[in-house]
């Protein structure tokens, strides 16, 4: 219908300020989304092309499941085996002061066994000098392009943190990978001979796994016989299985963003609701004009959609090219946080996939088209009456309200049942808070009404008659105010049950570490991620430290990060002195006794998050990997733990020297004599460090402070989503705010003929939308308690395995209000001031 | 013997390419997967090659054993190279080569704590020719020598490389026992001393040019019994026959003008043997520096000067169906001061080995005459390089 | 001026016959009844004036006629076809085809100009061809608004929004033009020239012509004048 597409169009366009606000809305949550699948998929991108570089052409892969591999299995395996593609690797993580920011990952490689794996590292174009790659102490080989950002030239050194110690690597060449995939894999790698890679790390006498490559064809042959050669505690696995497990250490978290992405889109799908619902009660006279004249229903709907798919097309439009870059900066806040917390990777930069890009851009027409369903089909479905009364419609609308309030209570009791349901699935948690949200969202008219109603008489003391008559007007209008009132509570209870979440999470954490951290100084060595220590304490500076006169006591912490098929988690040996005792809190209490039971050596303690994740509890065993094969340990008691969400299993360090040939030890913690200065013994420790080697150690306070910061950090992404997605909201609101009040602006240009001043006028509107801003901030209020609840106890839990307490002060609450008020105000400013403006004559002369 | 002359030393370059060029590919020689870059030359290999901080061969020394028959690190290259012909009961002919290099990847000793650190690799080629059904199967290998991969000693007396070995059954040196499988061959022989050990060259110092230095250290066992079994396919024989090793170890380079070589080694069913190198320059034409060694029945040496005590023509052609490489496809031997004749011809054609570095080396048998006038027929190995151009390309 | 009896009807203007309509509204408790065996008959090239108070349900009586509304009982012919049995779909289509609207207010498009508003009717039809837009062009014409085909409706004075409304009415050849209250909003001079080319337009067109209205100046230019009173259809003399 082409004359009925012109009008479409040109009624877009006349009102532009609503089209340019609906299309920001769309836009903003379009980019949101967006940025949110970029940046994730690159740094699982980025995951998994390094591992897929890493492990080469591999099929398979011997691996320790207590972490290292006996060398003696590749001649065995190449002469008793038969399998002569067996190729060595050690593996480690390290850092350079050339390369700040960048987790460098070692590679020790054997040159005569790499032919068939790996293809960088033979038959690129510059050939490996094997004699220098092998016999030169320190040689290294690394990507041409991360070379010349290190400034290092073949020949050059490279200086290289590594367990603490700095050494000087010698650059003996450099690789440039044919395709981009293989670049970006390659750019952390640090290629090494195997014995270097030995010394750099540590590491002698073991390895990090053996690669196989074995067709099909051969399988069946070979594997008995691999198999037969294998000790307890040696596992053949498919390559790639661990790399599967840890990358699916960020499922939760993935998910979690996800669903805060989508919270940006739906917002803007009240954007469009509102917005095109409005459109189309201006328009209704009009439209019925059109139905009258014969325009069918069919012919309607598909106008108002093809005006909200305008919207839509041109928001997603904006919105990808918002989104790509939106997601460059935060793909760095979401690499650091997966580094502080999960495993090391490093994103360059993102990866713009055409998939994620179609897929946004569907999204953001899907949801304009779906809010504007509503408005549409109710439009389209409703009876052409020459002369639909006013009243007539608001009469609908209170019948709709009793509508909506009961699809509210439905949807909360359908919420609420799904919350109760146990299960881990996270689709169930979202679904049920989106239930939750959805139904508190429809009941705010109702509750609107029910708050203007007790305000009245405040409103009437402090505003007069100006004051009701702005009461008034929300409550007889609530077709158009209901919607705005509800985006408005939804936005500023979300951003309260964030705020609330995170504190309550925070508060958790600060109470967790008070108990925690029991010790005065903490030695560990400078890891590849901020919040999990690694390599071994040289022994006789652990000696030194200990024997320093204020010492009065030390425990020692032994960890380990291992794989099985149902995750990954870390080994922890402890040696607790006397003074450690109240460490731990435990789920069901009696810590004196599992703590006596530990110290004998009788079993293990496991994390809440171990437990959660694999249904094991105080009475059940847990298989221990050891070099000798699975041990099987009783589960003494499990404790809260605030540290990572990955699963924890503990045992004393007697019952842990007892499967494992291993005497080092990962951090140290000191307890001081009374009334000792914690700084001043740091810096004496510090002092007998030697040369060439970084130690950390912190007093307690630091170490607080600085698991603070890791925390705060990673709630960062959170903070800017949650932002991302107020501001959306705070679009909506203002556009639907504008519209009521323009709408109205007969009515109120009336008022100005009776002799209203513009001032008093603007007054008006601000009362209205201050009032609405008001109600909103109320109901926010409650809406945000259930919401954080629903966070706290269903979703955090089932994510990520954590309990947390809720924590709720009344600053978060007033500031709610406060935050609504604010924005409503805002909001109004702009309608108030153009309705002020308006000459009388043209607000009575109306559209 | 000439002073100064060179005896046999181009017989390490030949290898000592093989070996070099090898080690420089070796990231892409292991399990028949070589790399497709680097066209290497044989010119560019050992021209360039680093000899600083090596052991070099400067003034003859005795040999003694069984020390000697162990590995000498401080040079670059070394190699124990086992040839031989054998007959099975039923009377089934085969030829086999075992060898295993040793190449330096770095003056210093590796200073390290971990087992895997080293600065030798070893390279291995094994070959069976079957000559009944015409069939030659040929195979290598790389490993470090370290963490039992590789690796050689004198005593106890053992040159491996994984499970291809070369050990000593007595408590000292002599006789060894070879042991080596791949696919569908394997052979377990046992090897005796046979004649005593022939230093080559000047009491075993043989000069390959004029720098003093540039020479290698060598001596071979010219007859050595073999007695063992050789699988093949399913089957299991046990064969007899007679074997040569070859030993030499160096630090030397290239000569100038010399693409390859040929070389044989003859063994003569009256008791004779005879070890001969003609070097090719790039015209063809045999370099000054070709030689030979005659050695008695009871194991006495003389030198053998080229042209004058022996020449080497070859009578025919074959050409290679890998690229076309065309090499000579049997020889005439002549010693004119013995009154000599020989016509060596390979007992199958097509004996080149098609490994990361390529090159002809397979059992020949000779008939002619020989001492004193009398027929003679006899067996040995020869081999041709330089043949098959540059490097191969994958 | 007064036909002296009912012209013969040419065989494209059909007749329109209410028969017994029935329409009432719930409304707090009570039925309003706003038709109530409502009947009527007119005949091809008739024009009819409807007369009766604010909210005497004219406006329902015009829903009803043209297809918009069903009643709850009785029937709607126009011509051959019965209305009331048509389902709503088939009635949109009639009436897109063969029904011509004047309303009080809200007649024309404001996002589309004169000549676009005149031209929609025919694209609903059909298609707007230059055929099509010829004959706009020549009702606009008629309407004396010809130099304004390009103006937006917010430019025009109520007057001669109501002129173009006619026009539009008439532009696809309808067989009935429907009119409420289309000198409702206009002031004496401006009503009497809206009232006089309607039904002269109307006649020319050889269209059949309702028109609801409270303003006897108005009924009085048409052929005849029915009241509806308490949902009943009566005769009256003009």
């Amino acid at each position: 219908m082409r004359l009925l597409t012109k009008s479409s169009v040109r009624h877009l366009l006349h009102h532009r300020a609503q089209l340019v606000l609906s299309v920001v809305g769309v836009a903003l949550g379009v980019a949101v989304v967006l940025s949110i699948d970029l940046a994730t998929q690159s740094a699982r991108n980025a995951f998994r092309v390094s591992a897929e570089m890493v492990s080469g052409r591999a099929t398979h892969q011997i691996v320790g499941d207590a972490g290292a591999l006996g060398e003696g299995l590749l001649l065995r395996l190449r002469t008793e085996a038969g399998v002569r593609a067996a190729a060595p690797v050690v593996e480690g993580f390290a850092s350079s002061p050339r390369l700040p920011g960048l987790a460098l990952r070692i590679l020790g490689i054997d040159p005569f066994s790499e032919g068939p794996f790996r293809p960088f590292v033979v038959g690129g174009p510059a050939e490996l000098d094997v004699g220098a790659f092998v016999t030169t102490p320190g040689a290294v080989v690394l990507s041409a392009a991360t070379a010349a950002r290190a400034g290092v030239v073949p020949g050059g050194a490279l200086p290289l943190l590594v367990g603490g110690r700095t050494r000087q690597l010698r650059v003996v060449g450099t690789i440039e990978p044919g395709d981009e995939l293989a670049r970006a894999g390659l750019a952390d790698v640090l290629l090494m001979d195997i014995a270097t890679a030995q010394d750099v790390l540590e590491a002698a006498g073991t390895l990090t796994r053996i690669d196989l490559l074995v067709s099909a064809a051969d399988s069946a042959d070979r594997f008995p016989r691999v198999r037969a050669l294998l000790s307890p505690g040696e596992t053949l696995a498919p390559a790639g299985t661990r790399a599967e497990v840890m990358a699916g250490m960020i499922d939760a978290f993935d998910v979690n963003l996800t669903a805060l992405s989508l919270l940006a889109l739906v917002f803007g799908m009240f954007l469009i609701y509102n917005a095109v619902t409005f459109s189309v009660v201006q328009r209704r006279a009009l439209l019925g004009m059109l139905r009258a004249l014969g325009v069918t229903r069919g012919e309607i709907l598909r106008m108002i959609l093809s005006e909200a798919t305008w919207i839509g097309v041109s928001g997603s439009a904006i919105g990808l090219a918002v989104g790509v870059v939106l997601g460059r900066g935060l793909v760095r806040l979401v690499t650091r946080t997966i580094n502080d917390l999960y495993f090391v990777v490093s994103v360059e930069g993102i990866r713009v996939d055409p998939l994620l890009l179609a897929k946004a851009a569907a999204l953001g027409v899907a949801a304009t088209l779906l809010a504007a369903l509503p408005a549409a089909l109710e439009e389209a479905s409703s009876e052409p009456r020459l002369a639909l009364l006013r009243s007539e419609r608001e009469a609908k609308s209170r019948r709709t309200l009793a509508r909506a309030a009961a699809l509210g209570v439905l949807g909360l009791v359908g919420g609420s049942l799904l919350v109760v349901v146990p299960t881990r699935s996270l689709g169930v948690s979202f679904a049920a808070l989106l239930l939750i949200v959805g139904g508190l969202a429809m009941l705010t008219p109702a509750g609107a009404v029910g708050l203007v109603h007790l305000v009245r008489p405040v409103l009437r003391q402090i505003s007069g008659s100006l004051g009701l008559v702005a009461a008034r007007g929300v409550v007889r209008s609530l077709s158009r105010t209901a919607p705005a009132i509800a985006a408005l509570a939804v936005a500023v209870s979300v951003t309260v049950g964030l705020g609330v979440m995170i504190q309550s999470f925070r508060g958790t954490l600060e109470r967790w570490l008070d108990s925690t951290l029991q010790a005065d100084v903490y030695v560990s060595l400078p890891g590849p991620t901020a919040s999990r220590a690694s390599g071994t304490l040289p022994p006789d500076l652990m000696d030194a430290f200990v024997g320093h006169p204020e010492v009065a006591g030390h425990s020692t912490y032994r960890g380990t990060d291992l794989t099985d098929e149902a995750g990954a988690f870390r080994l922890v040996a402890l040696a607790l002195d006397p003074r450690a005792e109240e460490t731990f809190q435990f789920i069901d209490g009696g810590a004196d006794a599992i703590m006596s039971a530990f110290r004998r050596g009788e079993g293990a303690l496991v994390s809440e998050q171990f437990s959660f994740r694999r249904g094991v509890g105080t009475g059940n065993v847990v298989d221990l990997p050891t070099p000798a094969g699975p041990r099987t340990i009783p589960v003494l008691g499990v404790f809260y733990d605030y540290g990572s969400d990955q699963g924890a299993v503990i045992v004393s360090r007697s019952l842990y020297d007892q499967y494992f040939d291993d005497t080092g030890v990962t951090s140290l913690a000191l307890f001081l004599a009374a009334g000792a200065d914690s700084e001043s013994v740091v810096r004496d420790l510090l002092d007998l460090v030697p040369p060439g080697l970084t130690v950390i150690a912190r007093t307690n306070d630091v170490l607080r402070s600085a698991s603070l910061d890791v925390f705060d950090r990673t709630f960062q992404v959170t903070a800017v989503l949650r932002l991302l997605a107020f501001v959306v909201a705070f679009v909506g609101v203002l556009s639907a705010l504008m519209a009521l009040e323009l709408e109205r602006a007969r009515e109120l240009g009336a008022m100005r003929a009776w002799g209203l001043e513009p001032a008093e006028l603007r007054r008006l509107v601000l009362t209205q939308t201050g009032l609405m801003g008001l109600v909103s901030g109320a109901l926010a209020v409650p809406m945000g308690i259930v919401l954080s609840a629903v966070m706290i106890f269903v979703i955090n839990k089932r994510s990520f395995g954590w309990t947390l307490d809720l924590q709720l002060g009344p600053m978060v609450l007033a500031q709610a209000v406060a935050l609504a008020v604010i924005a409503a105000l805002l909001a109004g400013l702009y309608p108030a001031w153009r309705i002020a403006r308006t000459s009388p004559a043209t607000a009575l002369r109306g559209e | 013997m000439t002073l100064g002359r060179v005896a046999l030393g181009p017989m390490t370059l030949g290898r000592a390419t093989l070996l070099g060029m090898c080690v420089t590919l070796a990231a892409g020689c292991g399990d028949r997967a070589p790399s497709p870059s680097a066209r290497l030359s044989l010119l560019e290999t050992l021209s360039g090659a680093d000899t600083a901080g090596y052991e070099r061969a400067l003034a003859p020394r005795d040999f003694v054993f069984p020390e000697d028959h162990g590995p000498h690190l401080g040079f670059r290259t070394e190699w124990w190279y086992v040839t031989g012909n054998l007959t099975s009961t039923a009377g089934r002919d085969f030829g086999f080569q075992l060898t295993i290099f040793r190449s330096a990847l770095g003056s210093g000793a590796p200073v390290s704590t971990s087992a895997w650190a080293t600065n030798q690799a070893y390279m291995a080629h094994f070959t069976v020719t079957d000559v009944e059904t015409g069939r030659f199967y040929a195979h290598e290998r790389f490993a470090r020598g370290a963490a039992g991969l590789a690796g050689a000693s004198a005593e106890p007396l053992r040159i491996w490389l994984e499970d291809w070995t070369m050990e000593g059954i007595a408590p000292a040196g002599l006789p060894v026992r070879l042991r080596a499988a791949e696919d569908e061959v394997a052979i377990d022989l046992v090897l005796d001393a046979g004649k005593p050990a022939v230093a080559h060259g000047v009491a075993g110092l043989s000069q390959k040019g004029p720098e003093p230095g540039n020479a290698s250290f060598y001596y071979s066992h010219t007859r050595m019994p073999a007695e063992g079994t050789l699988a093949i396919g399913d089957d299991t024989l046990d064969v007899h026959g007679l074997a040569w090793l070859d030993r030499e170890w160096s630090t030397s380079a290239l000569s100038e003008g010399q693409v390859g070589w040929d070389w044989l080694a003859l063994q003569l069913d009256d008791g004779w043997d005879l070890m001969l190198y003609r070097l090719r320059r790039a015209d063809g034409s045999a370099d000054e520096w070709s030689a030979g060694t005659l050695v008695d029945h009871r194991g006495a040496a003389s030198h053998l000067t080229w042209g004058a005590d022996v020449t080497v023509e070859s009578t025919s052609t074959w050409t290679s169906p890998i690229d076309g490489a065309v090499y000579p496809g049997a020889w005439r031997v002549e010693l004119p001061g013995r009154g000599w004749s020989l016509l060596v011809e390979p007992r199958i054609p097509n004996q080149e080995l098609d490994l990361a570095f390529r090159y002809w080396e397979g059992a020949v048998g000779l008939r002619g005459v020989g001492e004193d006038g009398a027929d003679v027929t006899g067996r040995g190995y020869v081999e041709l390089t330089g043949y098959a151009g540059e490097a191969p390309e994958r | 001026m007064p036909p002296s009896h009912a012209p013969p009807s040419p065989p494209s203007a059909p007749r329109l016959e209410l028969t017994d309509l029935r329409k009432g509204y719930q409304e707090v408790g009570r039925t309003h009844r706003v038709l109530d065996g409502a009947s009527l008959r007119v005949a091809a090239g008739e024009r009819i004036a409807i007369l009766g108070p604010s909210g005497s349900g004219k406006s329902t009586l015009l829903n009803v006629i043209s297809g918009i509304d069903v009643p709850d009982a009785g029937t709607v012919r126009i011509g051959e076809v019965d209305l009331t049995a048509l389902t709503e779909a088939e009635r949109t289509r009639f009436r897109r085809k063969h029904i011509g609207f004047v309303f009080q207010f809200f007649n024309l498009l404001p996002t589309l100009t004169v000549i676009e508003n005149l031209l929609l009717p025919l694209e609903l039809k059909d298609r707007a061809g230059p055929q099509e837009v010829a004959r706009a062009r020549a009702l606009l014409e008629r309407v004396s608004l010809a130099d304004r085909a390009d103006a937006f409706p917010d430019r025009l004075s109520g007057g001669e929004q109501q002129r173009v409304a006619l026009a539009r009415a008439l532009v696809h050849e309808p067989a009935l033009v429907l009119a409420d209250e289309p000198t409702g909003n206009l002031d004496e001079d401006m009503a009497a020239q809206v009232a006089h080319l309607l039904a002269d337009m109307v006649a020319g067109e050889r269209g059949t012509l309702i028109v609801v209205t409270h303003s006897r100046v108005l009924a009085s230019r048409m052929d005849r004048v029915v009241r509806l009173d308490h949902g009943r259809l009566l005769e009256e003399s003009r």
